[in-house]
């Protein structure tokens, strides 16, 4: 648990920002855990991440990032299902099986090239196409981003892992595997994170933001993803395309 | 054929009927000039270094964006009121640091390759649409919305994986902005070049 709820910092960690009537009601105590994780993350995460990505090679990397990718499968087909999706589960449910059975328990991933990539939807993305906003932005300890919408997102992805409902013995050194492992993944992220931003709580909400609802509309959102900022005085200012 | 060839061939065509092809493929020739010359500082990394890097790419980042169009939106109301001063040093920090943050990350080179999708008109500017495909046939999406700018279409904002690197910048400068001044923002952009110049 803890090392799941330490993964998902790092993940938090690594996502992404806002600014004036930003939807950020909360931003001070935001801000605190924002602090918190960061240190944690700086003092102990961080470190140890960086040593396994430097000792372990990349074939063991990488099937450890598959096993896990594989074993928490089982939220993205529900979430099809919840979405009505239904193309997608079909190919999501035959790229567990795959990977399941022929890449050994996950280890390897032949479904991608069968045709079947990974995909990536959970309770938060269910809601938000189901049209539920953001409504707050959220940085929850140990946990990173989140907010009003997605924070139903990590307790529906435990219910829903195998290895939550194994012994304790197991999902403890098991959880930390994934926590380092899924840290490795991100040291490019987050150095990218420390170069680029001045203020990094801010540079988080917004990349956060922003890859959320990519996600939602599955890298495709409406209108053409297109939204034009009109500023003042003709000023046309282009925020963002997808 | 496949449906993303579909897909692309539509997209030429509709780019065809809204816009001048002429307009199209000079944004796309930007871009592409862009990524060639990324490709080029990549396989060169080791020998090019940093310093060499940077070189390399700030004729080329400085050809390929509209770093005026850039610094009006990026500081938001606060460009109004800026003086003329002001104004140029923030461009010419901004596009250090675009060239010192391509120099920093595309520092080594794995067969990675660059692929362009086409590219659509979206009112007064263009649209791009690109794959950076990793080796392992991983791609990454990067969208480039260009505007004309002296009868050359100028990149003005980057769109990696669905983030918006104008709006990301955005919301993080006007709260320095805000908190600190412009001034501050300008000198606190030097400061993150200086600390990648010391990266490598």
């Amino acid at each position: 648990m803890l090392a799941l709820a330490l993964s998902l910092l790092v993940l938090g960690g690594c996502a992404s920002t806002s600014s004036t009537g930003n939807g950020d009601p909360h931003e001070s105590l935001n801000r605190k855990f924002y602090n918190f994780n960061d240190t944690l993350d700086k003092n102990i995460l961080e470190p140890v991440a960086k040593k396994y990505a430097a000792v372990a090679p990349d074939p063991v990397r990488n099937g450890i990032t598959n096993f896990f990718d594989n074993v928490t499968y089982l939220n993205t087909i529900a979430n099809d299902v919840l979405q009505g999706k239904p193309g997608p589960f079909f190919k999501d449910t035959g790229r567990f099986l795959v990977n399941s059975t022929i890449g050994i328990g996950g280890l390897f991933d032949p479904a991608t090239g069968m045709g079947m990539p990974q995909r990536n939807e959970d309770l938060g993305q269910t809601f938000g196409t189901w049209g539920a906003n953001e409504g707050a932005y959220l940085t929850l300890p140990f946990m990173g981003p989140s907010s009003y919408r997605d924070i139903g997102s990590p307790v529906m992805g435990i219910l829903l892992n195998p290895l939550t409902y194994l012994s304790a013995v197991v999902t403890i050194p098991v959880g930390a595997v994934n926590a380092v492992n899924a840290r490795a993944n991100l040291l490019d992220a987050s150095r990218i994170r420390d170069q680029a931003a001045l203020d990094p709580y801010t540079f988080v909400r917004e990349a956060w933001r922003q890859q959320r609802e990519y996600e939602i509309y599955d890298g495709n959102p409406p209108g053409d993803g297109f939204e034009e900022y009109i500023e003042g005085e003709g000023d046309a200012a282009i925020l963002r395309v997808y | 054929m496949s449906k993303m060839t579909m897909r692309i061939a539509i997209l030429i065509l509709l780019a065809g009927l809204f816009t001048s092809p002429a307009y199209a493929d000079d944004a796309k020739v930007t871009v592409e000039n862009l990524h060639a010359e990324l490709l080029a500082a990549m396989r060169r990394a080791p020998e090019l270094g940093y310093r060499g890097r940077y070189d390399l790419l700030y004729p080329t980042v400085n050809a390929a964006f509209d770093f005026e169009t850039i610094g009006r939106i990026v500081t938001g109301a606060a460009w109004k009121t800026a003086n003329e001063a002001q104004k140029a040093e923030f461009k010419a920090v901004f596009s250090t640091l675009s060239v010192a943050t391509y120099a920093t990350n595309f520092s080594g080179y794995n067969g990675e390759k660059f692929v362009t999708l086409g590219s659509e008109p979206k009112r007064n500017a263009i649209i791009v649409k690109t794959h950076l495909v990793k080796t392992d046939g991983e791609k990454i999406s990067l969208n480039y919305m260009l505007r004309e700018h002296n009868d050359m279409w100028l990149i003005v904002n980057v769109i990696a994986q669905g983030v918006s690197d104008l709006s990301l910048k955005r919301a993080e400068y006007s709260a320095v902005i805000q908190s600190e001044g412009f001034d501050s923002l300008t000198k606190r952009l030097g400061e993150k070049v200086k600390e990648m110049n010391h990266g490598s």
